[in-house]
């Protein structure tokens, strides 16, 4: 289709995507603009308003356009200008991070998987080896202990410590981070579980049950609502409690301990996630060749033997990118973490609260603290990641992508 | 897992003295093959025969499954039917079975609280976005997959990296656009917000499944005359139809279920709120029972819940035909 060219080919293509291209203009690429703009003021509940004769406010704030004139609000206060000197609001978010000491503490935490990085390789190399003088159980085992030996050698809790001690937006990736790393886990084993149960073949009710289990799936939809029901189980006077009372238990109060608040937004979170991970990795499964299992079969292979040698490698490909993109989801999850925890339980005003991931944190920070500036700083920061990620995982799919064909 | 392992494992070699013993008889079956097909297959069927403990323990599993997925939404519709005082049962079997069951929170739910007009809203608000979407995104879809023009590829990459900003940071810039074109508090002014956020994913997804569409039916319609407007009205858009209705359905559901932005963007009056905003306020008011809620949450989650479940095996195929890889 690409004979035709000049003025007539640009009308017509600008015809197609110009609906589009105009849209993702005025919503979503002015935001980035603007928000990369206020990251360089000093905006915030003191400096609220623009000053439109300053000149790239007068261009990006709308209220400052003549046609929109009527609508700028008239506030108090002086209006925000940029900030002195101009990386002020990054510089206060990550700056602590990027210091001698803390980065010390961070390759001391990177250490200790160090064993388990290598150990990779090495049973790989062993599998290779028909006559295998050590297992490669036996490897992995090791370079766990080892892990384990050298956080202890080299006092990795005061290194984690001393991180979470560099700055709000240092701690709050640090737990978003590790809700991540708990949630896919669990994700992955549930939807695994789940996926070999569906794929027996005589299971009885196999189709009720395949209908049944994607059910949070379809909840995720209105998730706020389902969120709502998880605070409702595990609130002071709730469902949770109810039952340990009916059996003689006493309960607890879930949402204001931060270890179990922990557990309900995780707990929430595979609830809503697992099916996904169902139904992808039941499809892959359905595409694995019976052969397969019929010669490990023959050769004596154990149910764990099939499933560690035949399956997962096999699944590797379907997997992959849905790690990747939950991944990715899971460190934007805003709405049930809101809902349930709201952040909290507060640990002490104006630092964020034990449950407070990215979103929520700056959800916070904006529309209570109004601390708009910092905030922009914060979106640009966070966005640079996910961009990072995103592409990373692109990548990887690609690759996948390539061995599955 | 290790439960599950050991009586596998007894099945695994119970079957392998099977075959050993199959194939310790002798020569009859290569003397006809059809019969040893005959036999390999029942010995195949004979081997997926599950031994009795490994099938209760599946079940089991089967059943917690069932419970944990479903019990959520099992147990709003069970507070639905409580009455107003009564929301907490200190009985074991109340808590599963419906023991009582009154509309009193429906009857409240419809005729005293604004929960109609907070479902119509949603369900403008959706249907509008779902309407604008499709008219918007499907031209850009198919001159992205079958136009080449200068920055094309650069188009691509800018929308992946436009849709990991993410939105509840770009919230401030988009209420204030909005403040200033008058749109902030109304409907139109979310729809507007919603169309442009679901763009992205409608783009992708729509180009994803024209790329698997053959180009060779328009190559043909291009040789007997037809210009770029009518092999995609005419070739390309009906071909895309179960492209298109998947799409829908989920900008629909992006619209019915979205709550952040909707929070934002119309905070205040009641009659102009969605669906999910006015029901988290309820949730969250301590004066009104939480039965309430709960009749209203049924009403929003079981139509969802039936269609998503009805259409499912669309939707699955779908997205990997539109293939929204990453």
């Amino acid at each position: 289709m690409a004979q035709w060219k000049g003025w007539r080919k640009v009308l017509t293509v600008l015809a197609f995507i110009g609906p589009t291209l105009i849209g993702i203009l005025i919503f979503s690429i002015y935001p980035i603009l603007f928000n990369t703009y206020i990251s360089l003021t000093n905006r915030n509940k003191f400096h609220p308003n623009p000053d439109c004769s300053v000149g790239l406010t007068g261009i990006l704030e709308p209220t400052c356009w003549a046609v929109f004139r009527e609508h700028a609000s008239a506030g108090i206060g002086e209006p925000y200008r940029l900030k002195e000197p101009l990386f002020g609001n990054y510089a206060d978010l990550i700056g602590q991070f990027f210091t001698g000491p803390v980065l010390l503490a961070l390759a001391k935490i990177l250490a200790c998987f160090v064993p388990l990085i290598i150990a990779g390789p090495i049973n790989k190399r062993l599998d290779r080896q028909l006559d295998r003088a050590v297992q490669p159980r036996m490897v992995t085992l090791t370079a766990i202990v080892l892990g384990i030996l050298l956080a202890f050698a080299l006092n990795v809790k005061d290194a984690i410590a001393l991180i979470t001690g560099s700055g709000d937006f240092i701690v709050v990736n640090f737990s978003t981070i590790l809700y991540v790393l708990i949630c896919i886990p669990l994700f992955f084993v549930v939807g695994l579980g789940l996926a070999l149960l569906l794929n027996v073949p005589d299971l009885p009710g196999r189709a009720f049950f395949r209908v049944i289990l994607i059910v949070p799936w379809a909840a995720s939809n209105v998730a706020i609502m389902i969120a709502l029901v998880w605070k409702f189980f595990f609130q002071e006077q709730g469902t949770i409690n109810q039952l340990l009372a009916l059996i003689g238990l006493t309960g607890r109060s879930w949402l204001q301990e931060p270890a179990t608040a922990w557990f309900v937004i995780v707990l929430a979170n595979v609830w809503m996630s697992y099916p996904f991970f169902m139904v992808t990795i039941l499809g892959a499964l359905q595409s694995i060749p019976v052969e397969l299992y019929e010669a490990a079969e023959v050769d004596g292979a154990s149910w764990w033997q099939r499933l560690m040698s035949i399956t997962l490698p096999l699944l590797r490909p379907a997997i992959i990118p849905i790690i990747v993109l939950s991944s990715i989801t899971t460190f934007q999850m805003f709405g049930t973490v809101w809902a349930i925890t709201g952040g909290g339980p507060s640990r002490g005003a104006g630092t964020p609260g034990a449950t407070d991931l990215v979103m929520t944190y700056a959800y916070k920070q904006v529309f209570q603290t109004q601390a708009y500036a910092r905030m922009g700083a914060f979106a640009i920061i966070i966005f640079i990641m996910l961009f990072a990620a995103i592409l990373y995982s692109l990548r990887i799919s690609r690759i996948t992508k390539g061995a599955y064909e | 897992m290790s439960r599950q392992t050991k009586p596998t494992v007894t099945t695994v070699s119970r079957q392998q003295r099977k075959k050993e013993e199959e194939l310790s008889q002798p020569a009859p079956q290569a003397a006809h093959p059809e019969r040893f097909l005959g036999e390999k297959k029942s010995s195949s069927a004979a081997r997926r025969k599950t031994k009795p403990i490994t099938r209760v323990f599946q079940l089991v599993v089967a059943i917690l499954a069932t419970l944990f997925a479903v019990y959520p939404v099992w147990f709003v519709i069970l507070a639905s039917g409580r009455g107003s005082g009564r929301l907490l049962t200190f009985n074991l079997a109340g808590m599963f079975i419906p023991l009582e069951w009154t509309f009193e929170n429906y009857q409240i739910m419809l005729f005293q609280e604004p929960l109609l007009t907070w479902m119509r809203n949603s369900l403008m608000v959706a249907g509008l976005t779902t309407i604008a979407c499709l008219c918007i995104a499907t031209s850009a879809a198919f001159a992205f997959s079958r136009m080449r023009f200068y920055g094309r590829e650069w188009g691509l990459v800018l929308f992946l990296a436009i849709q990991s900003f993410p939105g509840v940071l770009s919230l401030v810039p988009v209420a204030q656009l909005l403040t200033a074109i008058g749109g902030y508090g109304k409907l139109w002014g979310l729809i507007m917000a919603y169309t442009s956020g679901t763009l992205i994913f409608c783009t992708m997804n729509l180009k994803g499944y024209f790329d698997t569409i053959p180009i060779d039916l328009e190559e043909a319609a291009m040789i007997d005359g037809c210009g770029p407007v009518q092999s995609f009205l005419l070739i390309a858009l009906p071909l895309a139809r179960p492209a298109l209705a998947v799409t829908a359905l989920f900008a629909f559901m992006v619209g019915w279920g979205e709550y952040v932005l909707a929070s934002v963007l119309i905070p205040a009056p009641p009659t102009r709120l969605t669906a999910m905003v006015g029901l988290y306020k309820m949730a969250n008011d301590i004066n009104i029972p939480w039965g309430h809620f709960a009749a209203g949450a049924v009403m929003i989650i079981i139509p969802t819940l039936l269609v998503f479940l009805y259409l499912q095996r669309y939707l699955e195929g779908g997205l990997t035909l539109g293939g929204v890889k990453g």
